[in-house]
């Protein structure tokens, strides 16, 4: 996909998203004014008040959620404005594991971040580095099993910085978990990706980890 | 507690209208605009206290709303109120003078909070110009910001020099 068309989706995207936080900040102003009103009677004129003024903060609740949500998503769309750009890998890690989270989530999986204590600036091409560590959890989370976990670590060394991706859990049948991704395809790609972005990938099938190491020059 | 008047401009009719009555019901007058072209009318019909202003809206947008009521009514203190803005965004809108930048949507009752602190900082400066106006150091509250304008860009130069 060239640069335009990347560009092209995240700006339709943070449009988009853009307009769901406006739908939902009426939801919320709504409901709060449902709120006062309904607080102002007494229960003898309004005898579901009990019943509504506890439904109307689950509302709000779910409101909450949807803003979290666009939020996320709007500030992922803005990846895209433009190609390189320099970022806070932490940051950057905390933003994907939020979106990552759900599908870790469906297979009842904990994904979990240990950001390095320092701040680690970098210079990248955003899209690309989301997508290489994104396409690293989905491949350790294919294999795994319910009740696991996924840590993503984040470190710097010298001149370059590393995120390492591994899978605490069981693994079913005994299987090697990277086995199927070490001879797939999209590792082409991936390695592809990895190389644009001057770094590389090393993988480990025994102790289920994935170790990505950038050049940071 | 004295009532303070706000204007709330948003192009999110149902939203805006909303987030007015909840602000009316809390004692305190508010209206509305739903576009800049709007807002800059009315404040130029009755002035209010505070404006809450949105930064996205079709015509004039808001960073250029706020730039035009700093500009001629430095007395009215803006709250940006918006949805996903950038760091940026927030940079620009407090160097043109906003009082405050908040993401939406807002808890009512910190609206209300920052909307009082507001009008209390707007309350200081009107006394302040009149402290020096009345020595006949100043004339306006105008000059009174852009005096204090001049002497943070002072700063920022002699900071800049210490670098």
């Amino acid at each position: 996909m060239s640069n335009k068309e990347i560009e092209f989706i995240g700006k339709i995207t943070a449009g988009v998203t853009h307009e769901i936080n406006n739908v939902l900040a009426s939801i919320k102003e709504i409901s709060g004014l449902l709120e006062d009103l309904i607080s102002m009677s007494s229960n003898e004129s309004f005898p579901y008040k009990e019943k509504f003024m506890n439904a109307i903060p689950k509302i709000q609740e779910q409101v909450k959620r949807g803003v979290n949500l666009t939020t996320q998503l709007n500030k992922f769309s803005h990846l895209t404005d433009k190609p390189k750009a320099d970022i806070e890998l932490n940051e950057f890690l905390t933003h994907l594991v939020f979106l990552t989270e759900r599908f870790a989530r469906i297979k009842n999986i904990e994904l979990l971040l240990i950001p390095s204590d320092e701040r680690i600036q970098i210079s990248t091409l955003p899209i690309s580095l989301q997508m290489v560590v994104y396409n690293c959890v989905a491949s350790l989370l294919y294999g795994s099993s319910a009740g696991g976990k996924i840590i993503i670590q984040s470190a710097i060394n010298n001149e370059n910085y590393l995120i390492s991706i591994k899978y605490d859990g069981e693994v079913p049948d005994n299987k090697k978990l990277l086995d199927d991704m070490s001879v797939a395809e999209e590792l082409k790609i991936l390695e592809k990706t990895i190389s644009e972005l001057d770094g590389n990938i090393q993988m480990d099938t025994t102790s289920n980890s994935i170790i990505l190491s950038f050049n940071n020059n | 507690m004295e009532k303070i008047k706000i204007l709330l401009v948003d192009d999110e009719k149902e939203f805006v209208e909303t987030l007015s009555e909840r602000i009316r019901m809390r004692d305190h007058d508010s209206d509305v605009a739903l576009n800049g072209e709007d807002a800059l009318k009315r404040i130029d019909d009755d002035l209010p206290d505070v404006v809450v202003l949105d930064l996205k809206m079709p015509g004039i947008d808001g960073m250029e709303v706020l730039k035009r009521i700093r500009s001629a009514y430095p007395d009215v203190q803006v709250i940006m109120l918006t949805g996903h803005g950038s760091d940026k965004d927030e940079k620009e809108a407090r160097k043109l003078g906003a009082f405050e930048y908040l993401q939406k949507p807002v808890e009512i009752d910190t609206l209300m909070k920052k909307i009082k602190k507001a009008y209390k900082q707007k309350f200081e400066d009107s006394m302040m110009a009149a402290t020096f106006a009345e020595a006949g150091e100043f004339d306006t509250a105008k000059d009174i910001l852009e005096s204090e304008e001049e002497n943070n860009s002072e700063d920022d130069t002699e900071k800049d020099k210490d670098k």
